[in-house]
């Protein structure tokens, strides 16, 4: 099932046709509670397609990046999240009505209204960051926690996420120095794309593999295929422990399919289908499992965008 | 009180700072050797404040950024800039760090404090002598204060250390340079306009890098028997504009003197908050005297400023219109 849109250089757990590697790569993972999580962080993609945020991207078959971010944080751990990480926000807890009415710009009655990136959301009551406008600022401001967690002792490590254009902005690279120099408790998770026609310049790709690019640098780094959703929380987990245990920095490249550019790409690279033929295989997914699923994501969905008064088409 | 070198006063004050607040944390290239004025030298021979001394890149957007970061998680950083031209290199982080308050609805804050010399004074010229004031008053959220008086400068530094959200000090160079009665705590806010003469002929408006040459200026023309005011400006933004309106309306006849450019400088500003606010008491245009726009040579910097002559002319030009 190798395709051109497979990566290399990844430690894969859960294999193209839904095996596990080694059945104790999934130990303490429930599965199926994981699968409900992405399956409705693609229905909320699916829906804020329809809702009209401006310069907003469809992040279907990036799931893998939430979903880990966002799991794998404990309480009082913060997130800095990317520009297309929305599904973070419902799955450590946000309210979504909440959530909805930031993205859509919207005032609720007794604030003041966010002012920061548009459809940027600011959540701290799940320690969730605010988008700050500057391209990288994010990272920075990440270091700048994790520093004050480091000094505090806290034993807490904090997660920024972004995409590997951000590579290519200088404080990147300035926030890898400041983070390698003082030893913080950062995890930066940099989506990467397979490029079989070409990377263009956006994409910074300067040799094949952020992460190598990062180890030059002196940075524990792992690659991680994006479509292997017990991959990814793997590796995060690695890099979580070892800044909470004051062993430094670490990144996690995790090599995604953009599913709405990437129309030819073999099914095996949507997260959500591996993780389904995974439970298939294991006899707990049914058809009628995956419409009470898909019902109750959408559900919820639906209500939030009709209590936030957000137009723009419903689920068909 | 007793004499001594500012920047040895503003190191000790550094130092007794994060003694005094475990919150502190000192950021800057080369703090850990003391730092590029010797800032951070007193803070570095306590061994117990090492931890909170940390040596950053070569790098402001993000050092700016880092502080904002470490500030939302409780921490009171102080920044230690080589130079104010630093701001403009790490102008994308300073505007991120001015609207934290703002992008999240009040729910974060950034208190930090940035202490950035400006001004001619080390015959560095080009941007190191730039007040650079207008960029800065720009971004909204973000507190600019000016120290251009050599013996209120360590009292000023302490209470701005004591302010809420981000906050830029600039130190003028010429004042820094100085040897000066400093000591004490002053019990009065040093972070709202200074009136340091009051007169009924004209007031003249000043601060930072411009100030030594107005005190100049002024002291000529009331020993000339001239009745004239001056006003230390100090809180570049936000603008006191009450306390600037009342100053103002005392004489009617004004003049400010700053650094940089006289094109959209801040003087510009306050004209038009004269003329919005006190016009009825001006008795005269108001008069601005300023440095050249730059860029200045290394060995013309004192071009960037309005020299005692232009500020002793435009006080005579007002007082007789």
């Amino acid at each position: 099932m190798e395709s051109p849109w497979d990566p290399e250089g990844v430690e894969i757990c859960l294999q193209p046709s839904g095996e596990l590697t080694d059945s104790k790569l999934a130990d303490g993972m429930d599965l199926r509670a994981l699968y409900k999580r992405v399956v409705a962080a693609r229905c909320l993609d699916l829906r804020l397609a329809r809702v009209g945020v401006p310069m907003w991207v469809s992040s279907a078959g990036e799931e893998a990046v939430a979903l880990a971010s966002s799991q794998l944080l404990r309480d009082h751990e913060w997130l800095y999240p990317g520009a297309r990480d929305f599904a973070a926000y419902p799955l450590r807890g946000y309210d979504l009505d909440e959530f909805l009415r930031q993205l859509a710009g919207h005032r609720t009655v007794d604030s003041t209204g966010y002012n920061g990136r548009p459809g940027g959301i600011s959540a701290p009551d799940v320690w969730i960051a605010h988008a700050p406008e500057a391209l990288g600022a994010h990272l920075a401001m990440a270091a700048g926690q994790a520093h004050a967690e480091l000094l505090k002792n806290t034993g807490r490590a904090v997660i920024a996420t972004m995409g590997e254009g951000m590579t290519t902005v200088g404080m990147y690279r300035e926030t890898l120095a400041m983070a390698a120099a003082c030893d913080l408790p950062l995890v930066l998770i940099i989506k990467s794309q397979i490029w079989p026609e070409g990377a263009p310049a956006e994409a910074g790709v300067l040799g094949d593999s952020v992460a190598d690019r990062v180890r030059a640098l002196g940075i524990w780094a792992r690659r991680a295929d994006g479509a292997d959703v017990v991959g990814v929380m793997r590796a995060v987990r690695q890099a979580l422990t070892r800044a909470r245990e004051r062993r430094g920095p670490g990144v996690v490249e995790v090599v995604v399919t953009q599913l709405s550019h990437c129309k030819d790409a073999p099914a095996h690279r949507d997260p959500v289908e591996r993780l389904r033929s995974y439970l298939d295989r294991e006899g707990v997914w049914t058809p009628t499992f995956q419409d009470v699923v898909e019902a109750e994501a959408r559900g919820q969905i639906e209500r939030a965008c009709e209590a936030v008064g957000l137009t723009g088409g419903t689920h068909g | 009180m007793a004499e001594q070198s500012v920047l040895t006063c503003l190191a000790e004050q550094l130092a007794q700072a994060l003694q005094a607040d475990e919150r502190r944390v000192l950021l800057g290239e080369d703090v850990r050797d003391g730092g590029m004025l010797g800032l951070s030298r007193v803070a570095v021979a306590d061994e117990q404040l090492a931890d909170r001394i940390v040596a950053t890149p070569l790098a402001p957007a993000t050092t700016f950024v880092h502080a904002a970061g470490m500030a939302m998680a409780g921490l009171r950083p102080i920044v230690l800039l080589p130079s104010a031209a630093a701001l403009i290199e790490g102008f994308a982080g300073l505007a991120e760090a001015s609207r934290v308050d703002a992008s999240t609805a009040g729910e974060r804050q950034a208190p930090m404090v940035i202490l950035a010399p400006c001004g001619p004074g080390f015959g560095l010229g080009g941007d190191n002598a730039a007040t650079l004031e207008v960029a800065l008053t720009a971004l909204p959220g973000l507190r600019v204060i000016s120290c251009g008086d050599a013996s209120r400068v360590c009292a000023t530094v302490a209470q701005a250390l004591a302010a809420d959200g981000p906050t830029v000090v600039l130190l003028a160079r010429t004042a820094l340079l100085c040897t000066a009665e400093v000591g004490g705590e002053p019990s009065e806010d040093l972070l709202v306009p200074q009136e340091l003469h009051t007169g009924a002929q004209a007031t003249v408006f000043s601060w930072g890098p411009a100030l030594a040459n107005t005190q100049q200026a002024v002291a000529d023309a009331r020993n000339a028997g001239f009745d004239v005011g001056l006003v230390d400006v100090v809180s570049l933004a936000p603008l006191a504009v009450d306390a600037l309106v009342a100053a103002a309306a005392t004489s009617g006849k004004l003049v400010i003197a700053h650094g940089g450019g006289r094109l959209q400088g801040l003087g510009a500003e306050l004209a038009a908050v004269f003329a919005d606010h006190a016009i009825l008491h001006l008795d005269a245009p108001v008069t601005r005297v300023t440095g050249t726009p730059g860029p200045w040579p290394r060995t013309g910097e004192q071009a960037a400023v309005p020299s005692v002559e232009a500020i002793r002319e435009a006080i005579d030009k007002v007082v007789n219109y």
